[in-house]
């Protein structure tokens, strides 16, 4: 189904659902930068830039509690957190390279184990995606195979016009449904044109040899060559979309604490660190070749999709200039 | 004053790249050093990246320009000993980068002798959100660089470059500092809690942080855990409170730890505050000098006690 919005209605659409009750995440201004928050009003909403992190915060957020525990007379107490208390979600505006990551995480979130949790958010949650009509050096969705209008993943799509609106598809049962409920904010005529998407500079890629390469060159000088400058931060982890690497600990004391699960990073030195003290990634270039093998050959091999969208995140604020396009660029024309 | 008054000439920039590429050929075609380490072009227009070089036939691929940010003392840590396994290694350093490495000598890391210190006049590099296609002016450049002391860099083996006119900045970070310590503690508290909120535990201050170099650090124990090292009020703000406190007195001020971070918080600002600190109790200060303890590695008799109550 097609329709029309205009900026001001997407906005009464936002206070609608948080009247409602709703969870409504969009970009909102946060200080110097730009995130994907909770928003109490549709005037909060920030269209202009890309949030400096990633939507995958929706269903995978940076740190959660799973259970609690507790000491008193009687003994200790354990007591889980419920899923079903998860309020129902509308992710708004979110970019077509967030949205893209969604169903990628559903494979391994739903593979051998069902992460609850994040099912729960999943099942939960709308997601409206923006088309993209602007894009930076750091931008290469296109190249990985997406595109600025991609509408992978998201429920509605967003695609803005000329004349300051949005024309709307609803792309799944769940974008239909929040169409129908929401029907006095939306029009059927599409008077004007969409604007042109967003042109990312970097040309597409042959993933599939980059697999094939992959595949054979787990030893090879490239890595040394590559990694050799990477610093072991987490940075391009935990501003990735796709990235799903999580820790579990417990924090607290004798009497009261906690079971939280919290972002982890395949590039930090103990990440792999046994309890024997061996570590069989032992230096960064080992590190850095797991980060690519798994986006582009593990995840690929699995689950058929790729852990990359092309958002450029990790390009923008790898503190050592790691550039992943130029890494792919390389393998590509080997 | 005009516009172009308030940007830097780039010319340079241009001309010091020549040199260290010049040097750094001269020093690995005669085997002085196994590699040199330095900065390369990456592939969006305007920004660098370092480089580990070993071929002397690609030390042409070396340059610098205002995108050339990173303090490269981190690469002679033990962080990476892969590279100084390599042997003696050539740096390409800025003032405010030769002070880790004098900083990293005084705490045994390194020996002046493994090491070919390339320095290079530096006016300054572009701030971490800087618009790349904008010249180096006062809201481009770095906070650090807008009052720099250290533009030449002293007692390296060669030092590149002849520093042009610069124009007056203001000093941002000193006026920010000002600001800071004129608030209540109330207030102070407020601010950096605010700010350590938005703490992601990336760990990319720590991780680009040449003074970071324990093969175990505190804060990743968790037999038993020392810090919480979930992204939570708590664990955050002790998290940033010991680097803070283990920085004291050893912080070079190359603010690599505040460009580093994804989440913009002002990093730098504590490091100037503790360094302030240290000078005012110590009369200490990170300089080109190689000390072999600083203040807070030593006991005095004639130390400063009055803040034990």
């Amino acid at each position: 189904m097609q329709k029309t919005i205009t900026e001001p209605n997407l906005r009464l659409l936002i206070d609608t659902l948080v009247s409602e009750g709703k969870r409504v995440i969009g970009p909102k201004a946060a200080g110097t930068m730009t995130l994907y928050e909770p928003l109490s009003q549709g005037e909060e909403l920030n269209l202009g830039e890309l949030p400096r992190r990633s939507a995958k915060e929706a269903f995978f957020p940076l740190c959660e509690t799973i259970l609690t525990y507790e000491r008193d007379k009687e003994g200790v107490r354990v007591t889980d957190v419920d899923p079903q208390a998860i309020p129902e979600t509308v992710l708004v505006a979110a970019r077509p390279c967030d949205v893209a990551a969604a169903p990628v995480l559903d494979s391994v979130f739903s593979w051998d184990f069902k992460d609850e949790f994040f099912l729960e958010r999943r099942r939960k949650t709308t997601i409206i995606g923006l088309a993209c009509a602007r894009a930076d050096d750091a931008c290469f969705c296109t190249a990985v195979g997406l595109s600025p209008g991609d509408t992978k993943g998201s429920d509605l799509f967003l695609a803005p016009l000329t004349d300051g609106g949005y024309r709307c598809d609803a792309i799944t049962e769940k974008g239909e449904a929040l169409l129908a409920a929401h029907a006095d904010l939306f029009s059927d005529a599409a008077t004007a044109e969409p604007l042109p998407l967003a042109e990312p500079t970097l040309g597409k890629l042959d993933l599939e040899k980059i697999r094939q390469w992959l595949d054979t060159h787990f030893e090879d000088p490239l890595w040394e060559e590559i990694a050799a400058r990477c610093a072991g931060c987490g940075a391009c982890a935990f501003l990735c979309p796709a990235c799903h690497c999580f820790d579990i600990v417990d924090e607290g004391g004798e009497e009261k604490g906690a079971r939280r699960k919290s972002w982890d990073a395949c590039g930090f030195g103990k990440f792999t660190n046994h309890a024997s003290g061996h570590n069989p990634r032992d230096v960064q270039p080992s590190r850095y070749r797991n980060r690519i093998m798994h986006k582009f050959k593990y995840y690929v091999d699995k689950f058929d999709q790729r852990l990359c969208t092309g958002c450029g995140r990790c390009v923008r604020a790898c503190p050592v200039g790691i550039d992943i396009a130029t890494v792919l660029e390389e393998i590509n024309s080997k | 004053m005009t516009n172009t008054a308030q940007t830097i000439d780039l010319s340079l920039y241009a001309a010091v790249t020549e040199a260290v590429q010049a040097e750094a050929r001269k020093v690995l075609e005669a085997g002085i050093v196994a590699a040199v380490v330095g900065w390369q072009a990456g592939r969006r227009k305007g920004t660098a990246l370092p480089a580990i070089v070993t071929d002397p036939a690609k030390a042409k691929e070396l340059i610098f320009s205002p995108a050339c940010v990173n303090n490269l003392a981190l690469y002679l840590t033990k962080a990476k000993k892969e590279i100084r396994a390599k042997g003696k290694i050539a740096i390409v350093a800025k003032g405010c980068d030769l002070k880790a490495l004098v900083g990293l000598m005084g705490e045994n890391q390194l020996k002046r002798e493994d090491i070919h210190i390339i320095g290079v006049v530096c006016p300054g590099v572009q701030g971490a959100n800087a618009d790349r296609a904008q010249p180096l002016s006062e809201t481009t450049i770095a906070g650090k660089c807008r009052e720099c002391t250290v533009h030449t860099p002293e007692g390296a083996d060669v030092t590149v470059g002849t520093l042009p006119q610069l124009p007056h900045f203001t000093p941002a970070e000193s006026e920010e500092l000002a600001r800071l310590e004129a608030m209540t503690p109330a207030e102070r508290w407020g601010f950096w809690k605010e700010h350590f909120s938005r703490c992601i535990r990336c760990y990319a201050c720590r991780q680009v942080c040449p003074f970071c170099y324990c093969e175990q650090c505190l804060c990743d124990r968790n037999r038993p855990q020392a810090v919480e090292s979930t992204p939570r009020p708590a664990g955050n703000m002790a998290w940033h409170i010991v680097r803070a406190m283990h920085l004291a007195g050893r912080c070079a001020g190359c603010a690599e730890c505040e460009r580093a971070c994804p989440m913009d918080i002002p990093l730098n600002l504590l490091n100037r505050k503790m360094a302030k600190e240290l000078k005012e109790l110590y009369g200490f200060e990170a300089g080109f000098e190689v000390k072999e303890k600083g203040p807070l590695a030593q006991y005095r008799e004639d130390d400063d006690q009055s803040f034990i109550k």
